[in-house]
């Protein structure tokens, strides 16, 4: 499969979408695709940031597949309680405050038994909030908000390959500046993405 | 007789050339950037272009550029990434994709906008922007004259431009934003001017190589009333500048792809409008790079995605007055 279908296939099944066979593939695809895996392991990310709302950056995998070991073993043991929770897509247990809602389903367990992670993705893009310099910088998207688009949250996103076309296309016919010469076009035929 | 005593005891006031409030005395806004435009049309230089972002990404290229009366040649020879060789005749722009052996063609008509471009915003820029000097420094061995040009409103980032003493070349540029993080600087890390760069030379290097595959870019120019869309009220200072459609790539059936873009004079934005898919469009949110945003939105039946070096709101603002035509 290109690029495009194993990255699609890996968003779906990290948002829970895929079911049955489908689910099957994707989990064969992960095990067998190194670039495959870690584009699960940065959707999976930023479905996790999305959800807390925090911007978080992915940990060492050796960190996290430890910490991840003893939590399967802890949940192995909660088991049963958890089938019938994951079925109504429940709220995370007493106790367990600020966890990602799906740590407890069924899905994550099986995602889980994969031997390595491998580290996350570079990230072309992120979005417009918090700024990784400077801390106490006034939070431009959140001051600004009078309307807040739908579904948007502080996050990380993956670089998209249609969106690079589309920038390339902003940076190739959109350069109408005054700056443009030398230091517009030359800015923008350094920056012109990866070859497609 | 008084009175013309008291005409000789207080002189007439100096008269001030173009008193705009703020704007550096010496020069007017339009002055330093045709200055600085000129200066690429009068030199030829070699050097290292290096371009880098606040979210710490960094790119950079060796560039030549050679002139010759009204015929501008440059090459841009990526360092970063992927190999690739840009080249530029006029509005005419060729890039070699060595990798995967294309050889693209297009005319990039913005390149050939600015004395048109500056006529048309030549009141309206310094409407948005203040243009100041503030003090020198030495870039890549030159002495440079600092001039900031810093937005009025919120709608746009502020700029400021290291020109070279002499010549007025623009050798660093770095895009603001409103607190004064700096977003994006583009500078020159190595400059050579009157290097022996031969036109002729460069141009004979903008030939398609055998065997590789030849791209035509597709755009078709329109109009965004043709098209069927409108903006319910103008963002201040931003006009349309022209619109294009382009083919979807792996998606024939849909209809295409509208740019529609826009400028006040020194920022662009381009607002991409394309048929909604379920499949494809599925993250609305607000994303930044460096000094460039991009905010992606669901309108009806079509998918919107904007893209500008300017501030969020501003994209905010084109996302909520874009409207199909009634």
């Amino acid at each position: 499969m290109d690029k495009m279908e194993m990255h699609e296939l890996m968003s779906a099944m990290a948002d829970g979408q895929l079911q049955g066979e489908a689910f099957a593939r994707g989990v064969e695809v992960a095990a067998s695709n190194p670039a495959a895996l870690e584009a699960w392991h940065t959707y999976h990310l930023i479905g996790d940031v999305l959800r807390s709302g925090d911007f978080t950056l992915g940990t060492v995998p050796a960190a996290f597949l430890s910490r991840m070991q003893i939590r399967l073993h802890q949940e192995q043991r909660l088991a049963p309680a958890l089938q019938a929770g994951a079925r109504s897509d429940a709220t995370a247990a007493p106790g367990s405050s600020r966890m990602p809602a799906n740590d407890a389903s069924f899905r994550w367990k099986l995602v889980a038994g994969f031997a390595s992670l491998a580290a996350m993705a570079a990230i072309g893009w992120t979005v417009a909030g918090p700024s990784i310099s400077k801390p106490e910088k006034a939070q431009l998207a959140g001051a600004q908000s009078g309307t807040v688009l739908a579904g948007t949250e502080r996050g990380v996103m993956i670089r998209d390959p249609r969106l690079d076309e589309l920038l390339a296309a902003h940076r190739q016919l959109g350069g109408a500046s005054a700056l443009q010469a030398p230091a517009g076009f030359l800015r923008n035929a350094t920056f012109e993405g990866p070859a497609r | 007789m008084v009175g013309f005593a008291a005409a000789q005891v207080t002189a007439p006031p100096l008269p001030q050339p173009a008193a705009v409030q703020g704007s550096y005395p010496e020069r007017s806004v339009a002055d330093w950037l045709t200055r600085m435009h000129e200066a690429s049309r009068l030199r030829s230089y070699v050097g290292t272009f290096v371009v880098s972002s606040n979210n710490g990404g960094m790119s950079s290229s060796r560039i030549w550029h050679a002139c010759a009366g009204d015929q501008q040649v440059e090459r841009v020879e990526s360092l970063t990434g992927p190999p690739r060789s840009t080249f530029r005749r006029n509005e005419e722009v060729v890039t070699f994709l060595p990798e995967s052996r294309v050889f693209r063609v297009e005319r990039r008509e913005s390149l050939g906008l600015f004395p048109n471009l500056l006529k048309s915003y030549e009141a309206s820029i310094p409407e948005f922007y203040e243009a100041r000097r503030v003090g020198g420094g030495r870039v890549a061995g030159f002495d440079t004259e600092v001039v900031e040009l810093a937005p009025k409103d919120n709608l746009r980032f502020g700029y400021r431009i290291w020109s070279e003493k002499k010549s007025g070349l623009v050798v660093k540029l770095q895009t603001m934003d409103a607190e004064g993080n700096v977003l994006e600087q583009a500078a020159f890390s190595e400059l050579q001017f009157d290097a022996p760069v031969r036109i002729d030379k460069l141009s004979r290097m903008m030939a398609a190589p055998e065997g590789w595959r030849i791209e035509k870019a597709e755009a078709l120019k329109t109009s965004a009333a043709a098209e069927g869309w409108q903006l319910r009220a103008s963002v201040a200072g931003f006009q349309p500048i022209t619109c294009y459609k382009r083919p979807v790539a792996g998606a024939p059936a849909s209809g295409g792809t509208l740019q529609w873009i826009f400028s006040d004079g020194l920022a662009a934005v381009s607002l991409f409008v394309e048929a909604y898919d379920r499949q494809r469009h599925v993250q609305e949110g607000l994303f930044s790079s460096g000094a460039t945003q991009t905010l992606t939105r669901r309108i009806q039946d079509w998918w919107l995605t904007a893209v500008g070096e300017v501030p969020p709101q501003t994209l905010k603002a084109f996302a909520q007055s874009l409207e199909r035509r009634k």
